[in-house]
């Protein structure tokens, strides 16, 4: 029985409810408007606008290279900017990077947690970074002695306070973006480990991350289990867009420079859990929970393709560098490059 | 007592989020038919730099298998 609240204790909390009440009016109208303004800029569809658009030719694509050696669940994968060597991640805990060209291990580093689900190649292909249950971003720098044990030179990097599920250097080794379960993304001094800028706003765990391509961009986007997309400016940590879809998670994010498009087809029942553009950004690859990539043409928005070959899910997928091919990684336990 | 802290907390998640709100609601926003006649430019200039749309030819691509001779 709680006993009677002081007198001045009591007008605080009513103070506190009426600007609440306020608040919450205020926020409502806003929401009201921002609908309406959205409504209103939605004039037409992106592919009615696209009908002049040639369409595309027929396309012919298959497994060029599967690679094998993780004990289970492939989690993530990394291109590196020399469009020869991947970086991939698994839930056994092992980090491997591979020449996809001859399909051999180059190095191969054992997490101490399992469930690794982010790994991330630097661009000077000098490092990788990783991470997953261990709630950290490490980076490990390769070494060209084959012998070097590359766990001695880990560096942890990131710490937050629930598991690490994406991670991207930014334009050099220096920086590393982050995104986690705890909901926040954070951007990191990759020597310091020090923390330069949290992006706060998502209500619940943050799935993945994507930077903007330009070379003087400062923005990225980022996807949770809100189901927000929120494009984020990096130097001041504001929200500076957000996007809500009807889709129950994010899963994947992938920016083309100005628009951030998620696409989905009535008769598809399994989810996407993971997309990349071509380099044109003509062609959207999406890789599936019932083990197939679809691949989309982004502006009139059909399917031109479906590919078949993973034995389980598809968890991640890439195009390379140079645009030629594109790997995906699987709960199958092996990694595809097709083209 | 509690009972303060609570409103108090909600209050500052509430005002985050008119802030927010307000912010959004600022920003200038284009319609869909220019961006959209952006996006389609941005795909026609790139065409010609991407593989994947145009192909190569299988001896330049270091994924796709050559062709073997073989002399008889």
């Amino acid at each position: 029985m709680r006993s009677p609240p002081i007198p001045e204790m009591a007008t605080q909390e009513v103070q506190l409810s009426e600007t609440l009440a306020h608040l919450k009016t205020e926020s409502d109208t806003l929401k009201g408007k921002l609908e309406e303004e959205r409504a209103k800029l939605h004039d037409v569809e992106l592919h009615q606008v696209a009908e002049k658009v040639e369409g595309l030719g027929q396309f012919v694509m298959k497994t060029r290279r599967t690679l094998k050696g993780h004990g289970n669940k492939v989690l993530c994968m990394d291109w590196c900017k020399d469009k020869r060597r991947i970086v991939s991640s698994s839930q056994d805990g092992k980090v491997i990077v591979w020449d996809a060209f001859t399909t051999n291990k180059e190095h191969a580093v054992t997490m101490p947690c399992t469930w690794v689900m982010a790994c991330a190649y630097a661009p000077s292909g000098c490092a990788v970074a990783c991470g997953g249950l261990d709630n950290k971003c490490s980076v490990y720098p390769l070494s060209l002695d084959k012998n070097e044990n590359l766990a001695a030179k880990k560096k942890s990097v990131a710490m937050h306070t629930n598991y690490l599920s994406a991670c991207s250097f930014t334009n050099s080794d220096m920086q590393i973006l982050t995104s986690s379960g705890d909901g926040t993304c954070a951007l990191w001094d990759v020597e310091s480990g020090q923390l330069l800028q949290s992006f706060h706003g998502h209500a619940a765990d943050v799935l993945c991350l994507d930077l903007a391509p330009s070379e003087t961009g400062n923005t990225f986007v980022s996807g949770g289990c809100d189901k927000k997309a929120n494009v984020w400016d990096m130097r001041s940590g504001q929200c500076i867009q957000s996007f809500e879809t009807h889709e129950s998670d994010i899963n994947n994010s992938s920016e083309a420079d100005r628009e951030v498009a998620i696409y989905s087809k009535e008769s598809i029942i399994f989810g996407v859990s993971s997309v990349d553009f071509s380099l044109s950004g003509r062609l959207l690859f999406g890789g599936y929970n019932d083990y197939t990539i679809n691949v989309w043409d982004v502006l009139k928005g059909t399917r031109v393709s479906i590919l078949f070959g993973h034995e389980n899910r598809v968890s991640t997928l890439r195009v390379s560098p140079d645009g030629t091919a594109f790997c995906t990684g699987s709960w199958d336990h092996t990694l595809r490059t097709w083209a | 007592m509690s009972g303060t802290m609570c409103s108090s907390n909600s209050v500052v998640q509430t005002q985050k989020l008119v802030d927010q709100l307000r912010l959004e609601a600022s920003m200038e926003r284009i319609r869909i038919s220019l961006t959209a006649a952006d996006l389609i430019q941005y795909c026609k200039d790139h065409r010609r730099s991407d593989p994947l749309l145009t192909g190569i030819a299988a001896s330049s691509n270091p994924f796709k298998d050559k062709k073997t001779c073989t002399l008889l």
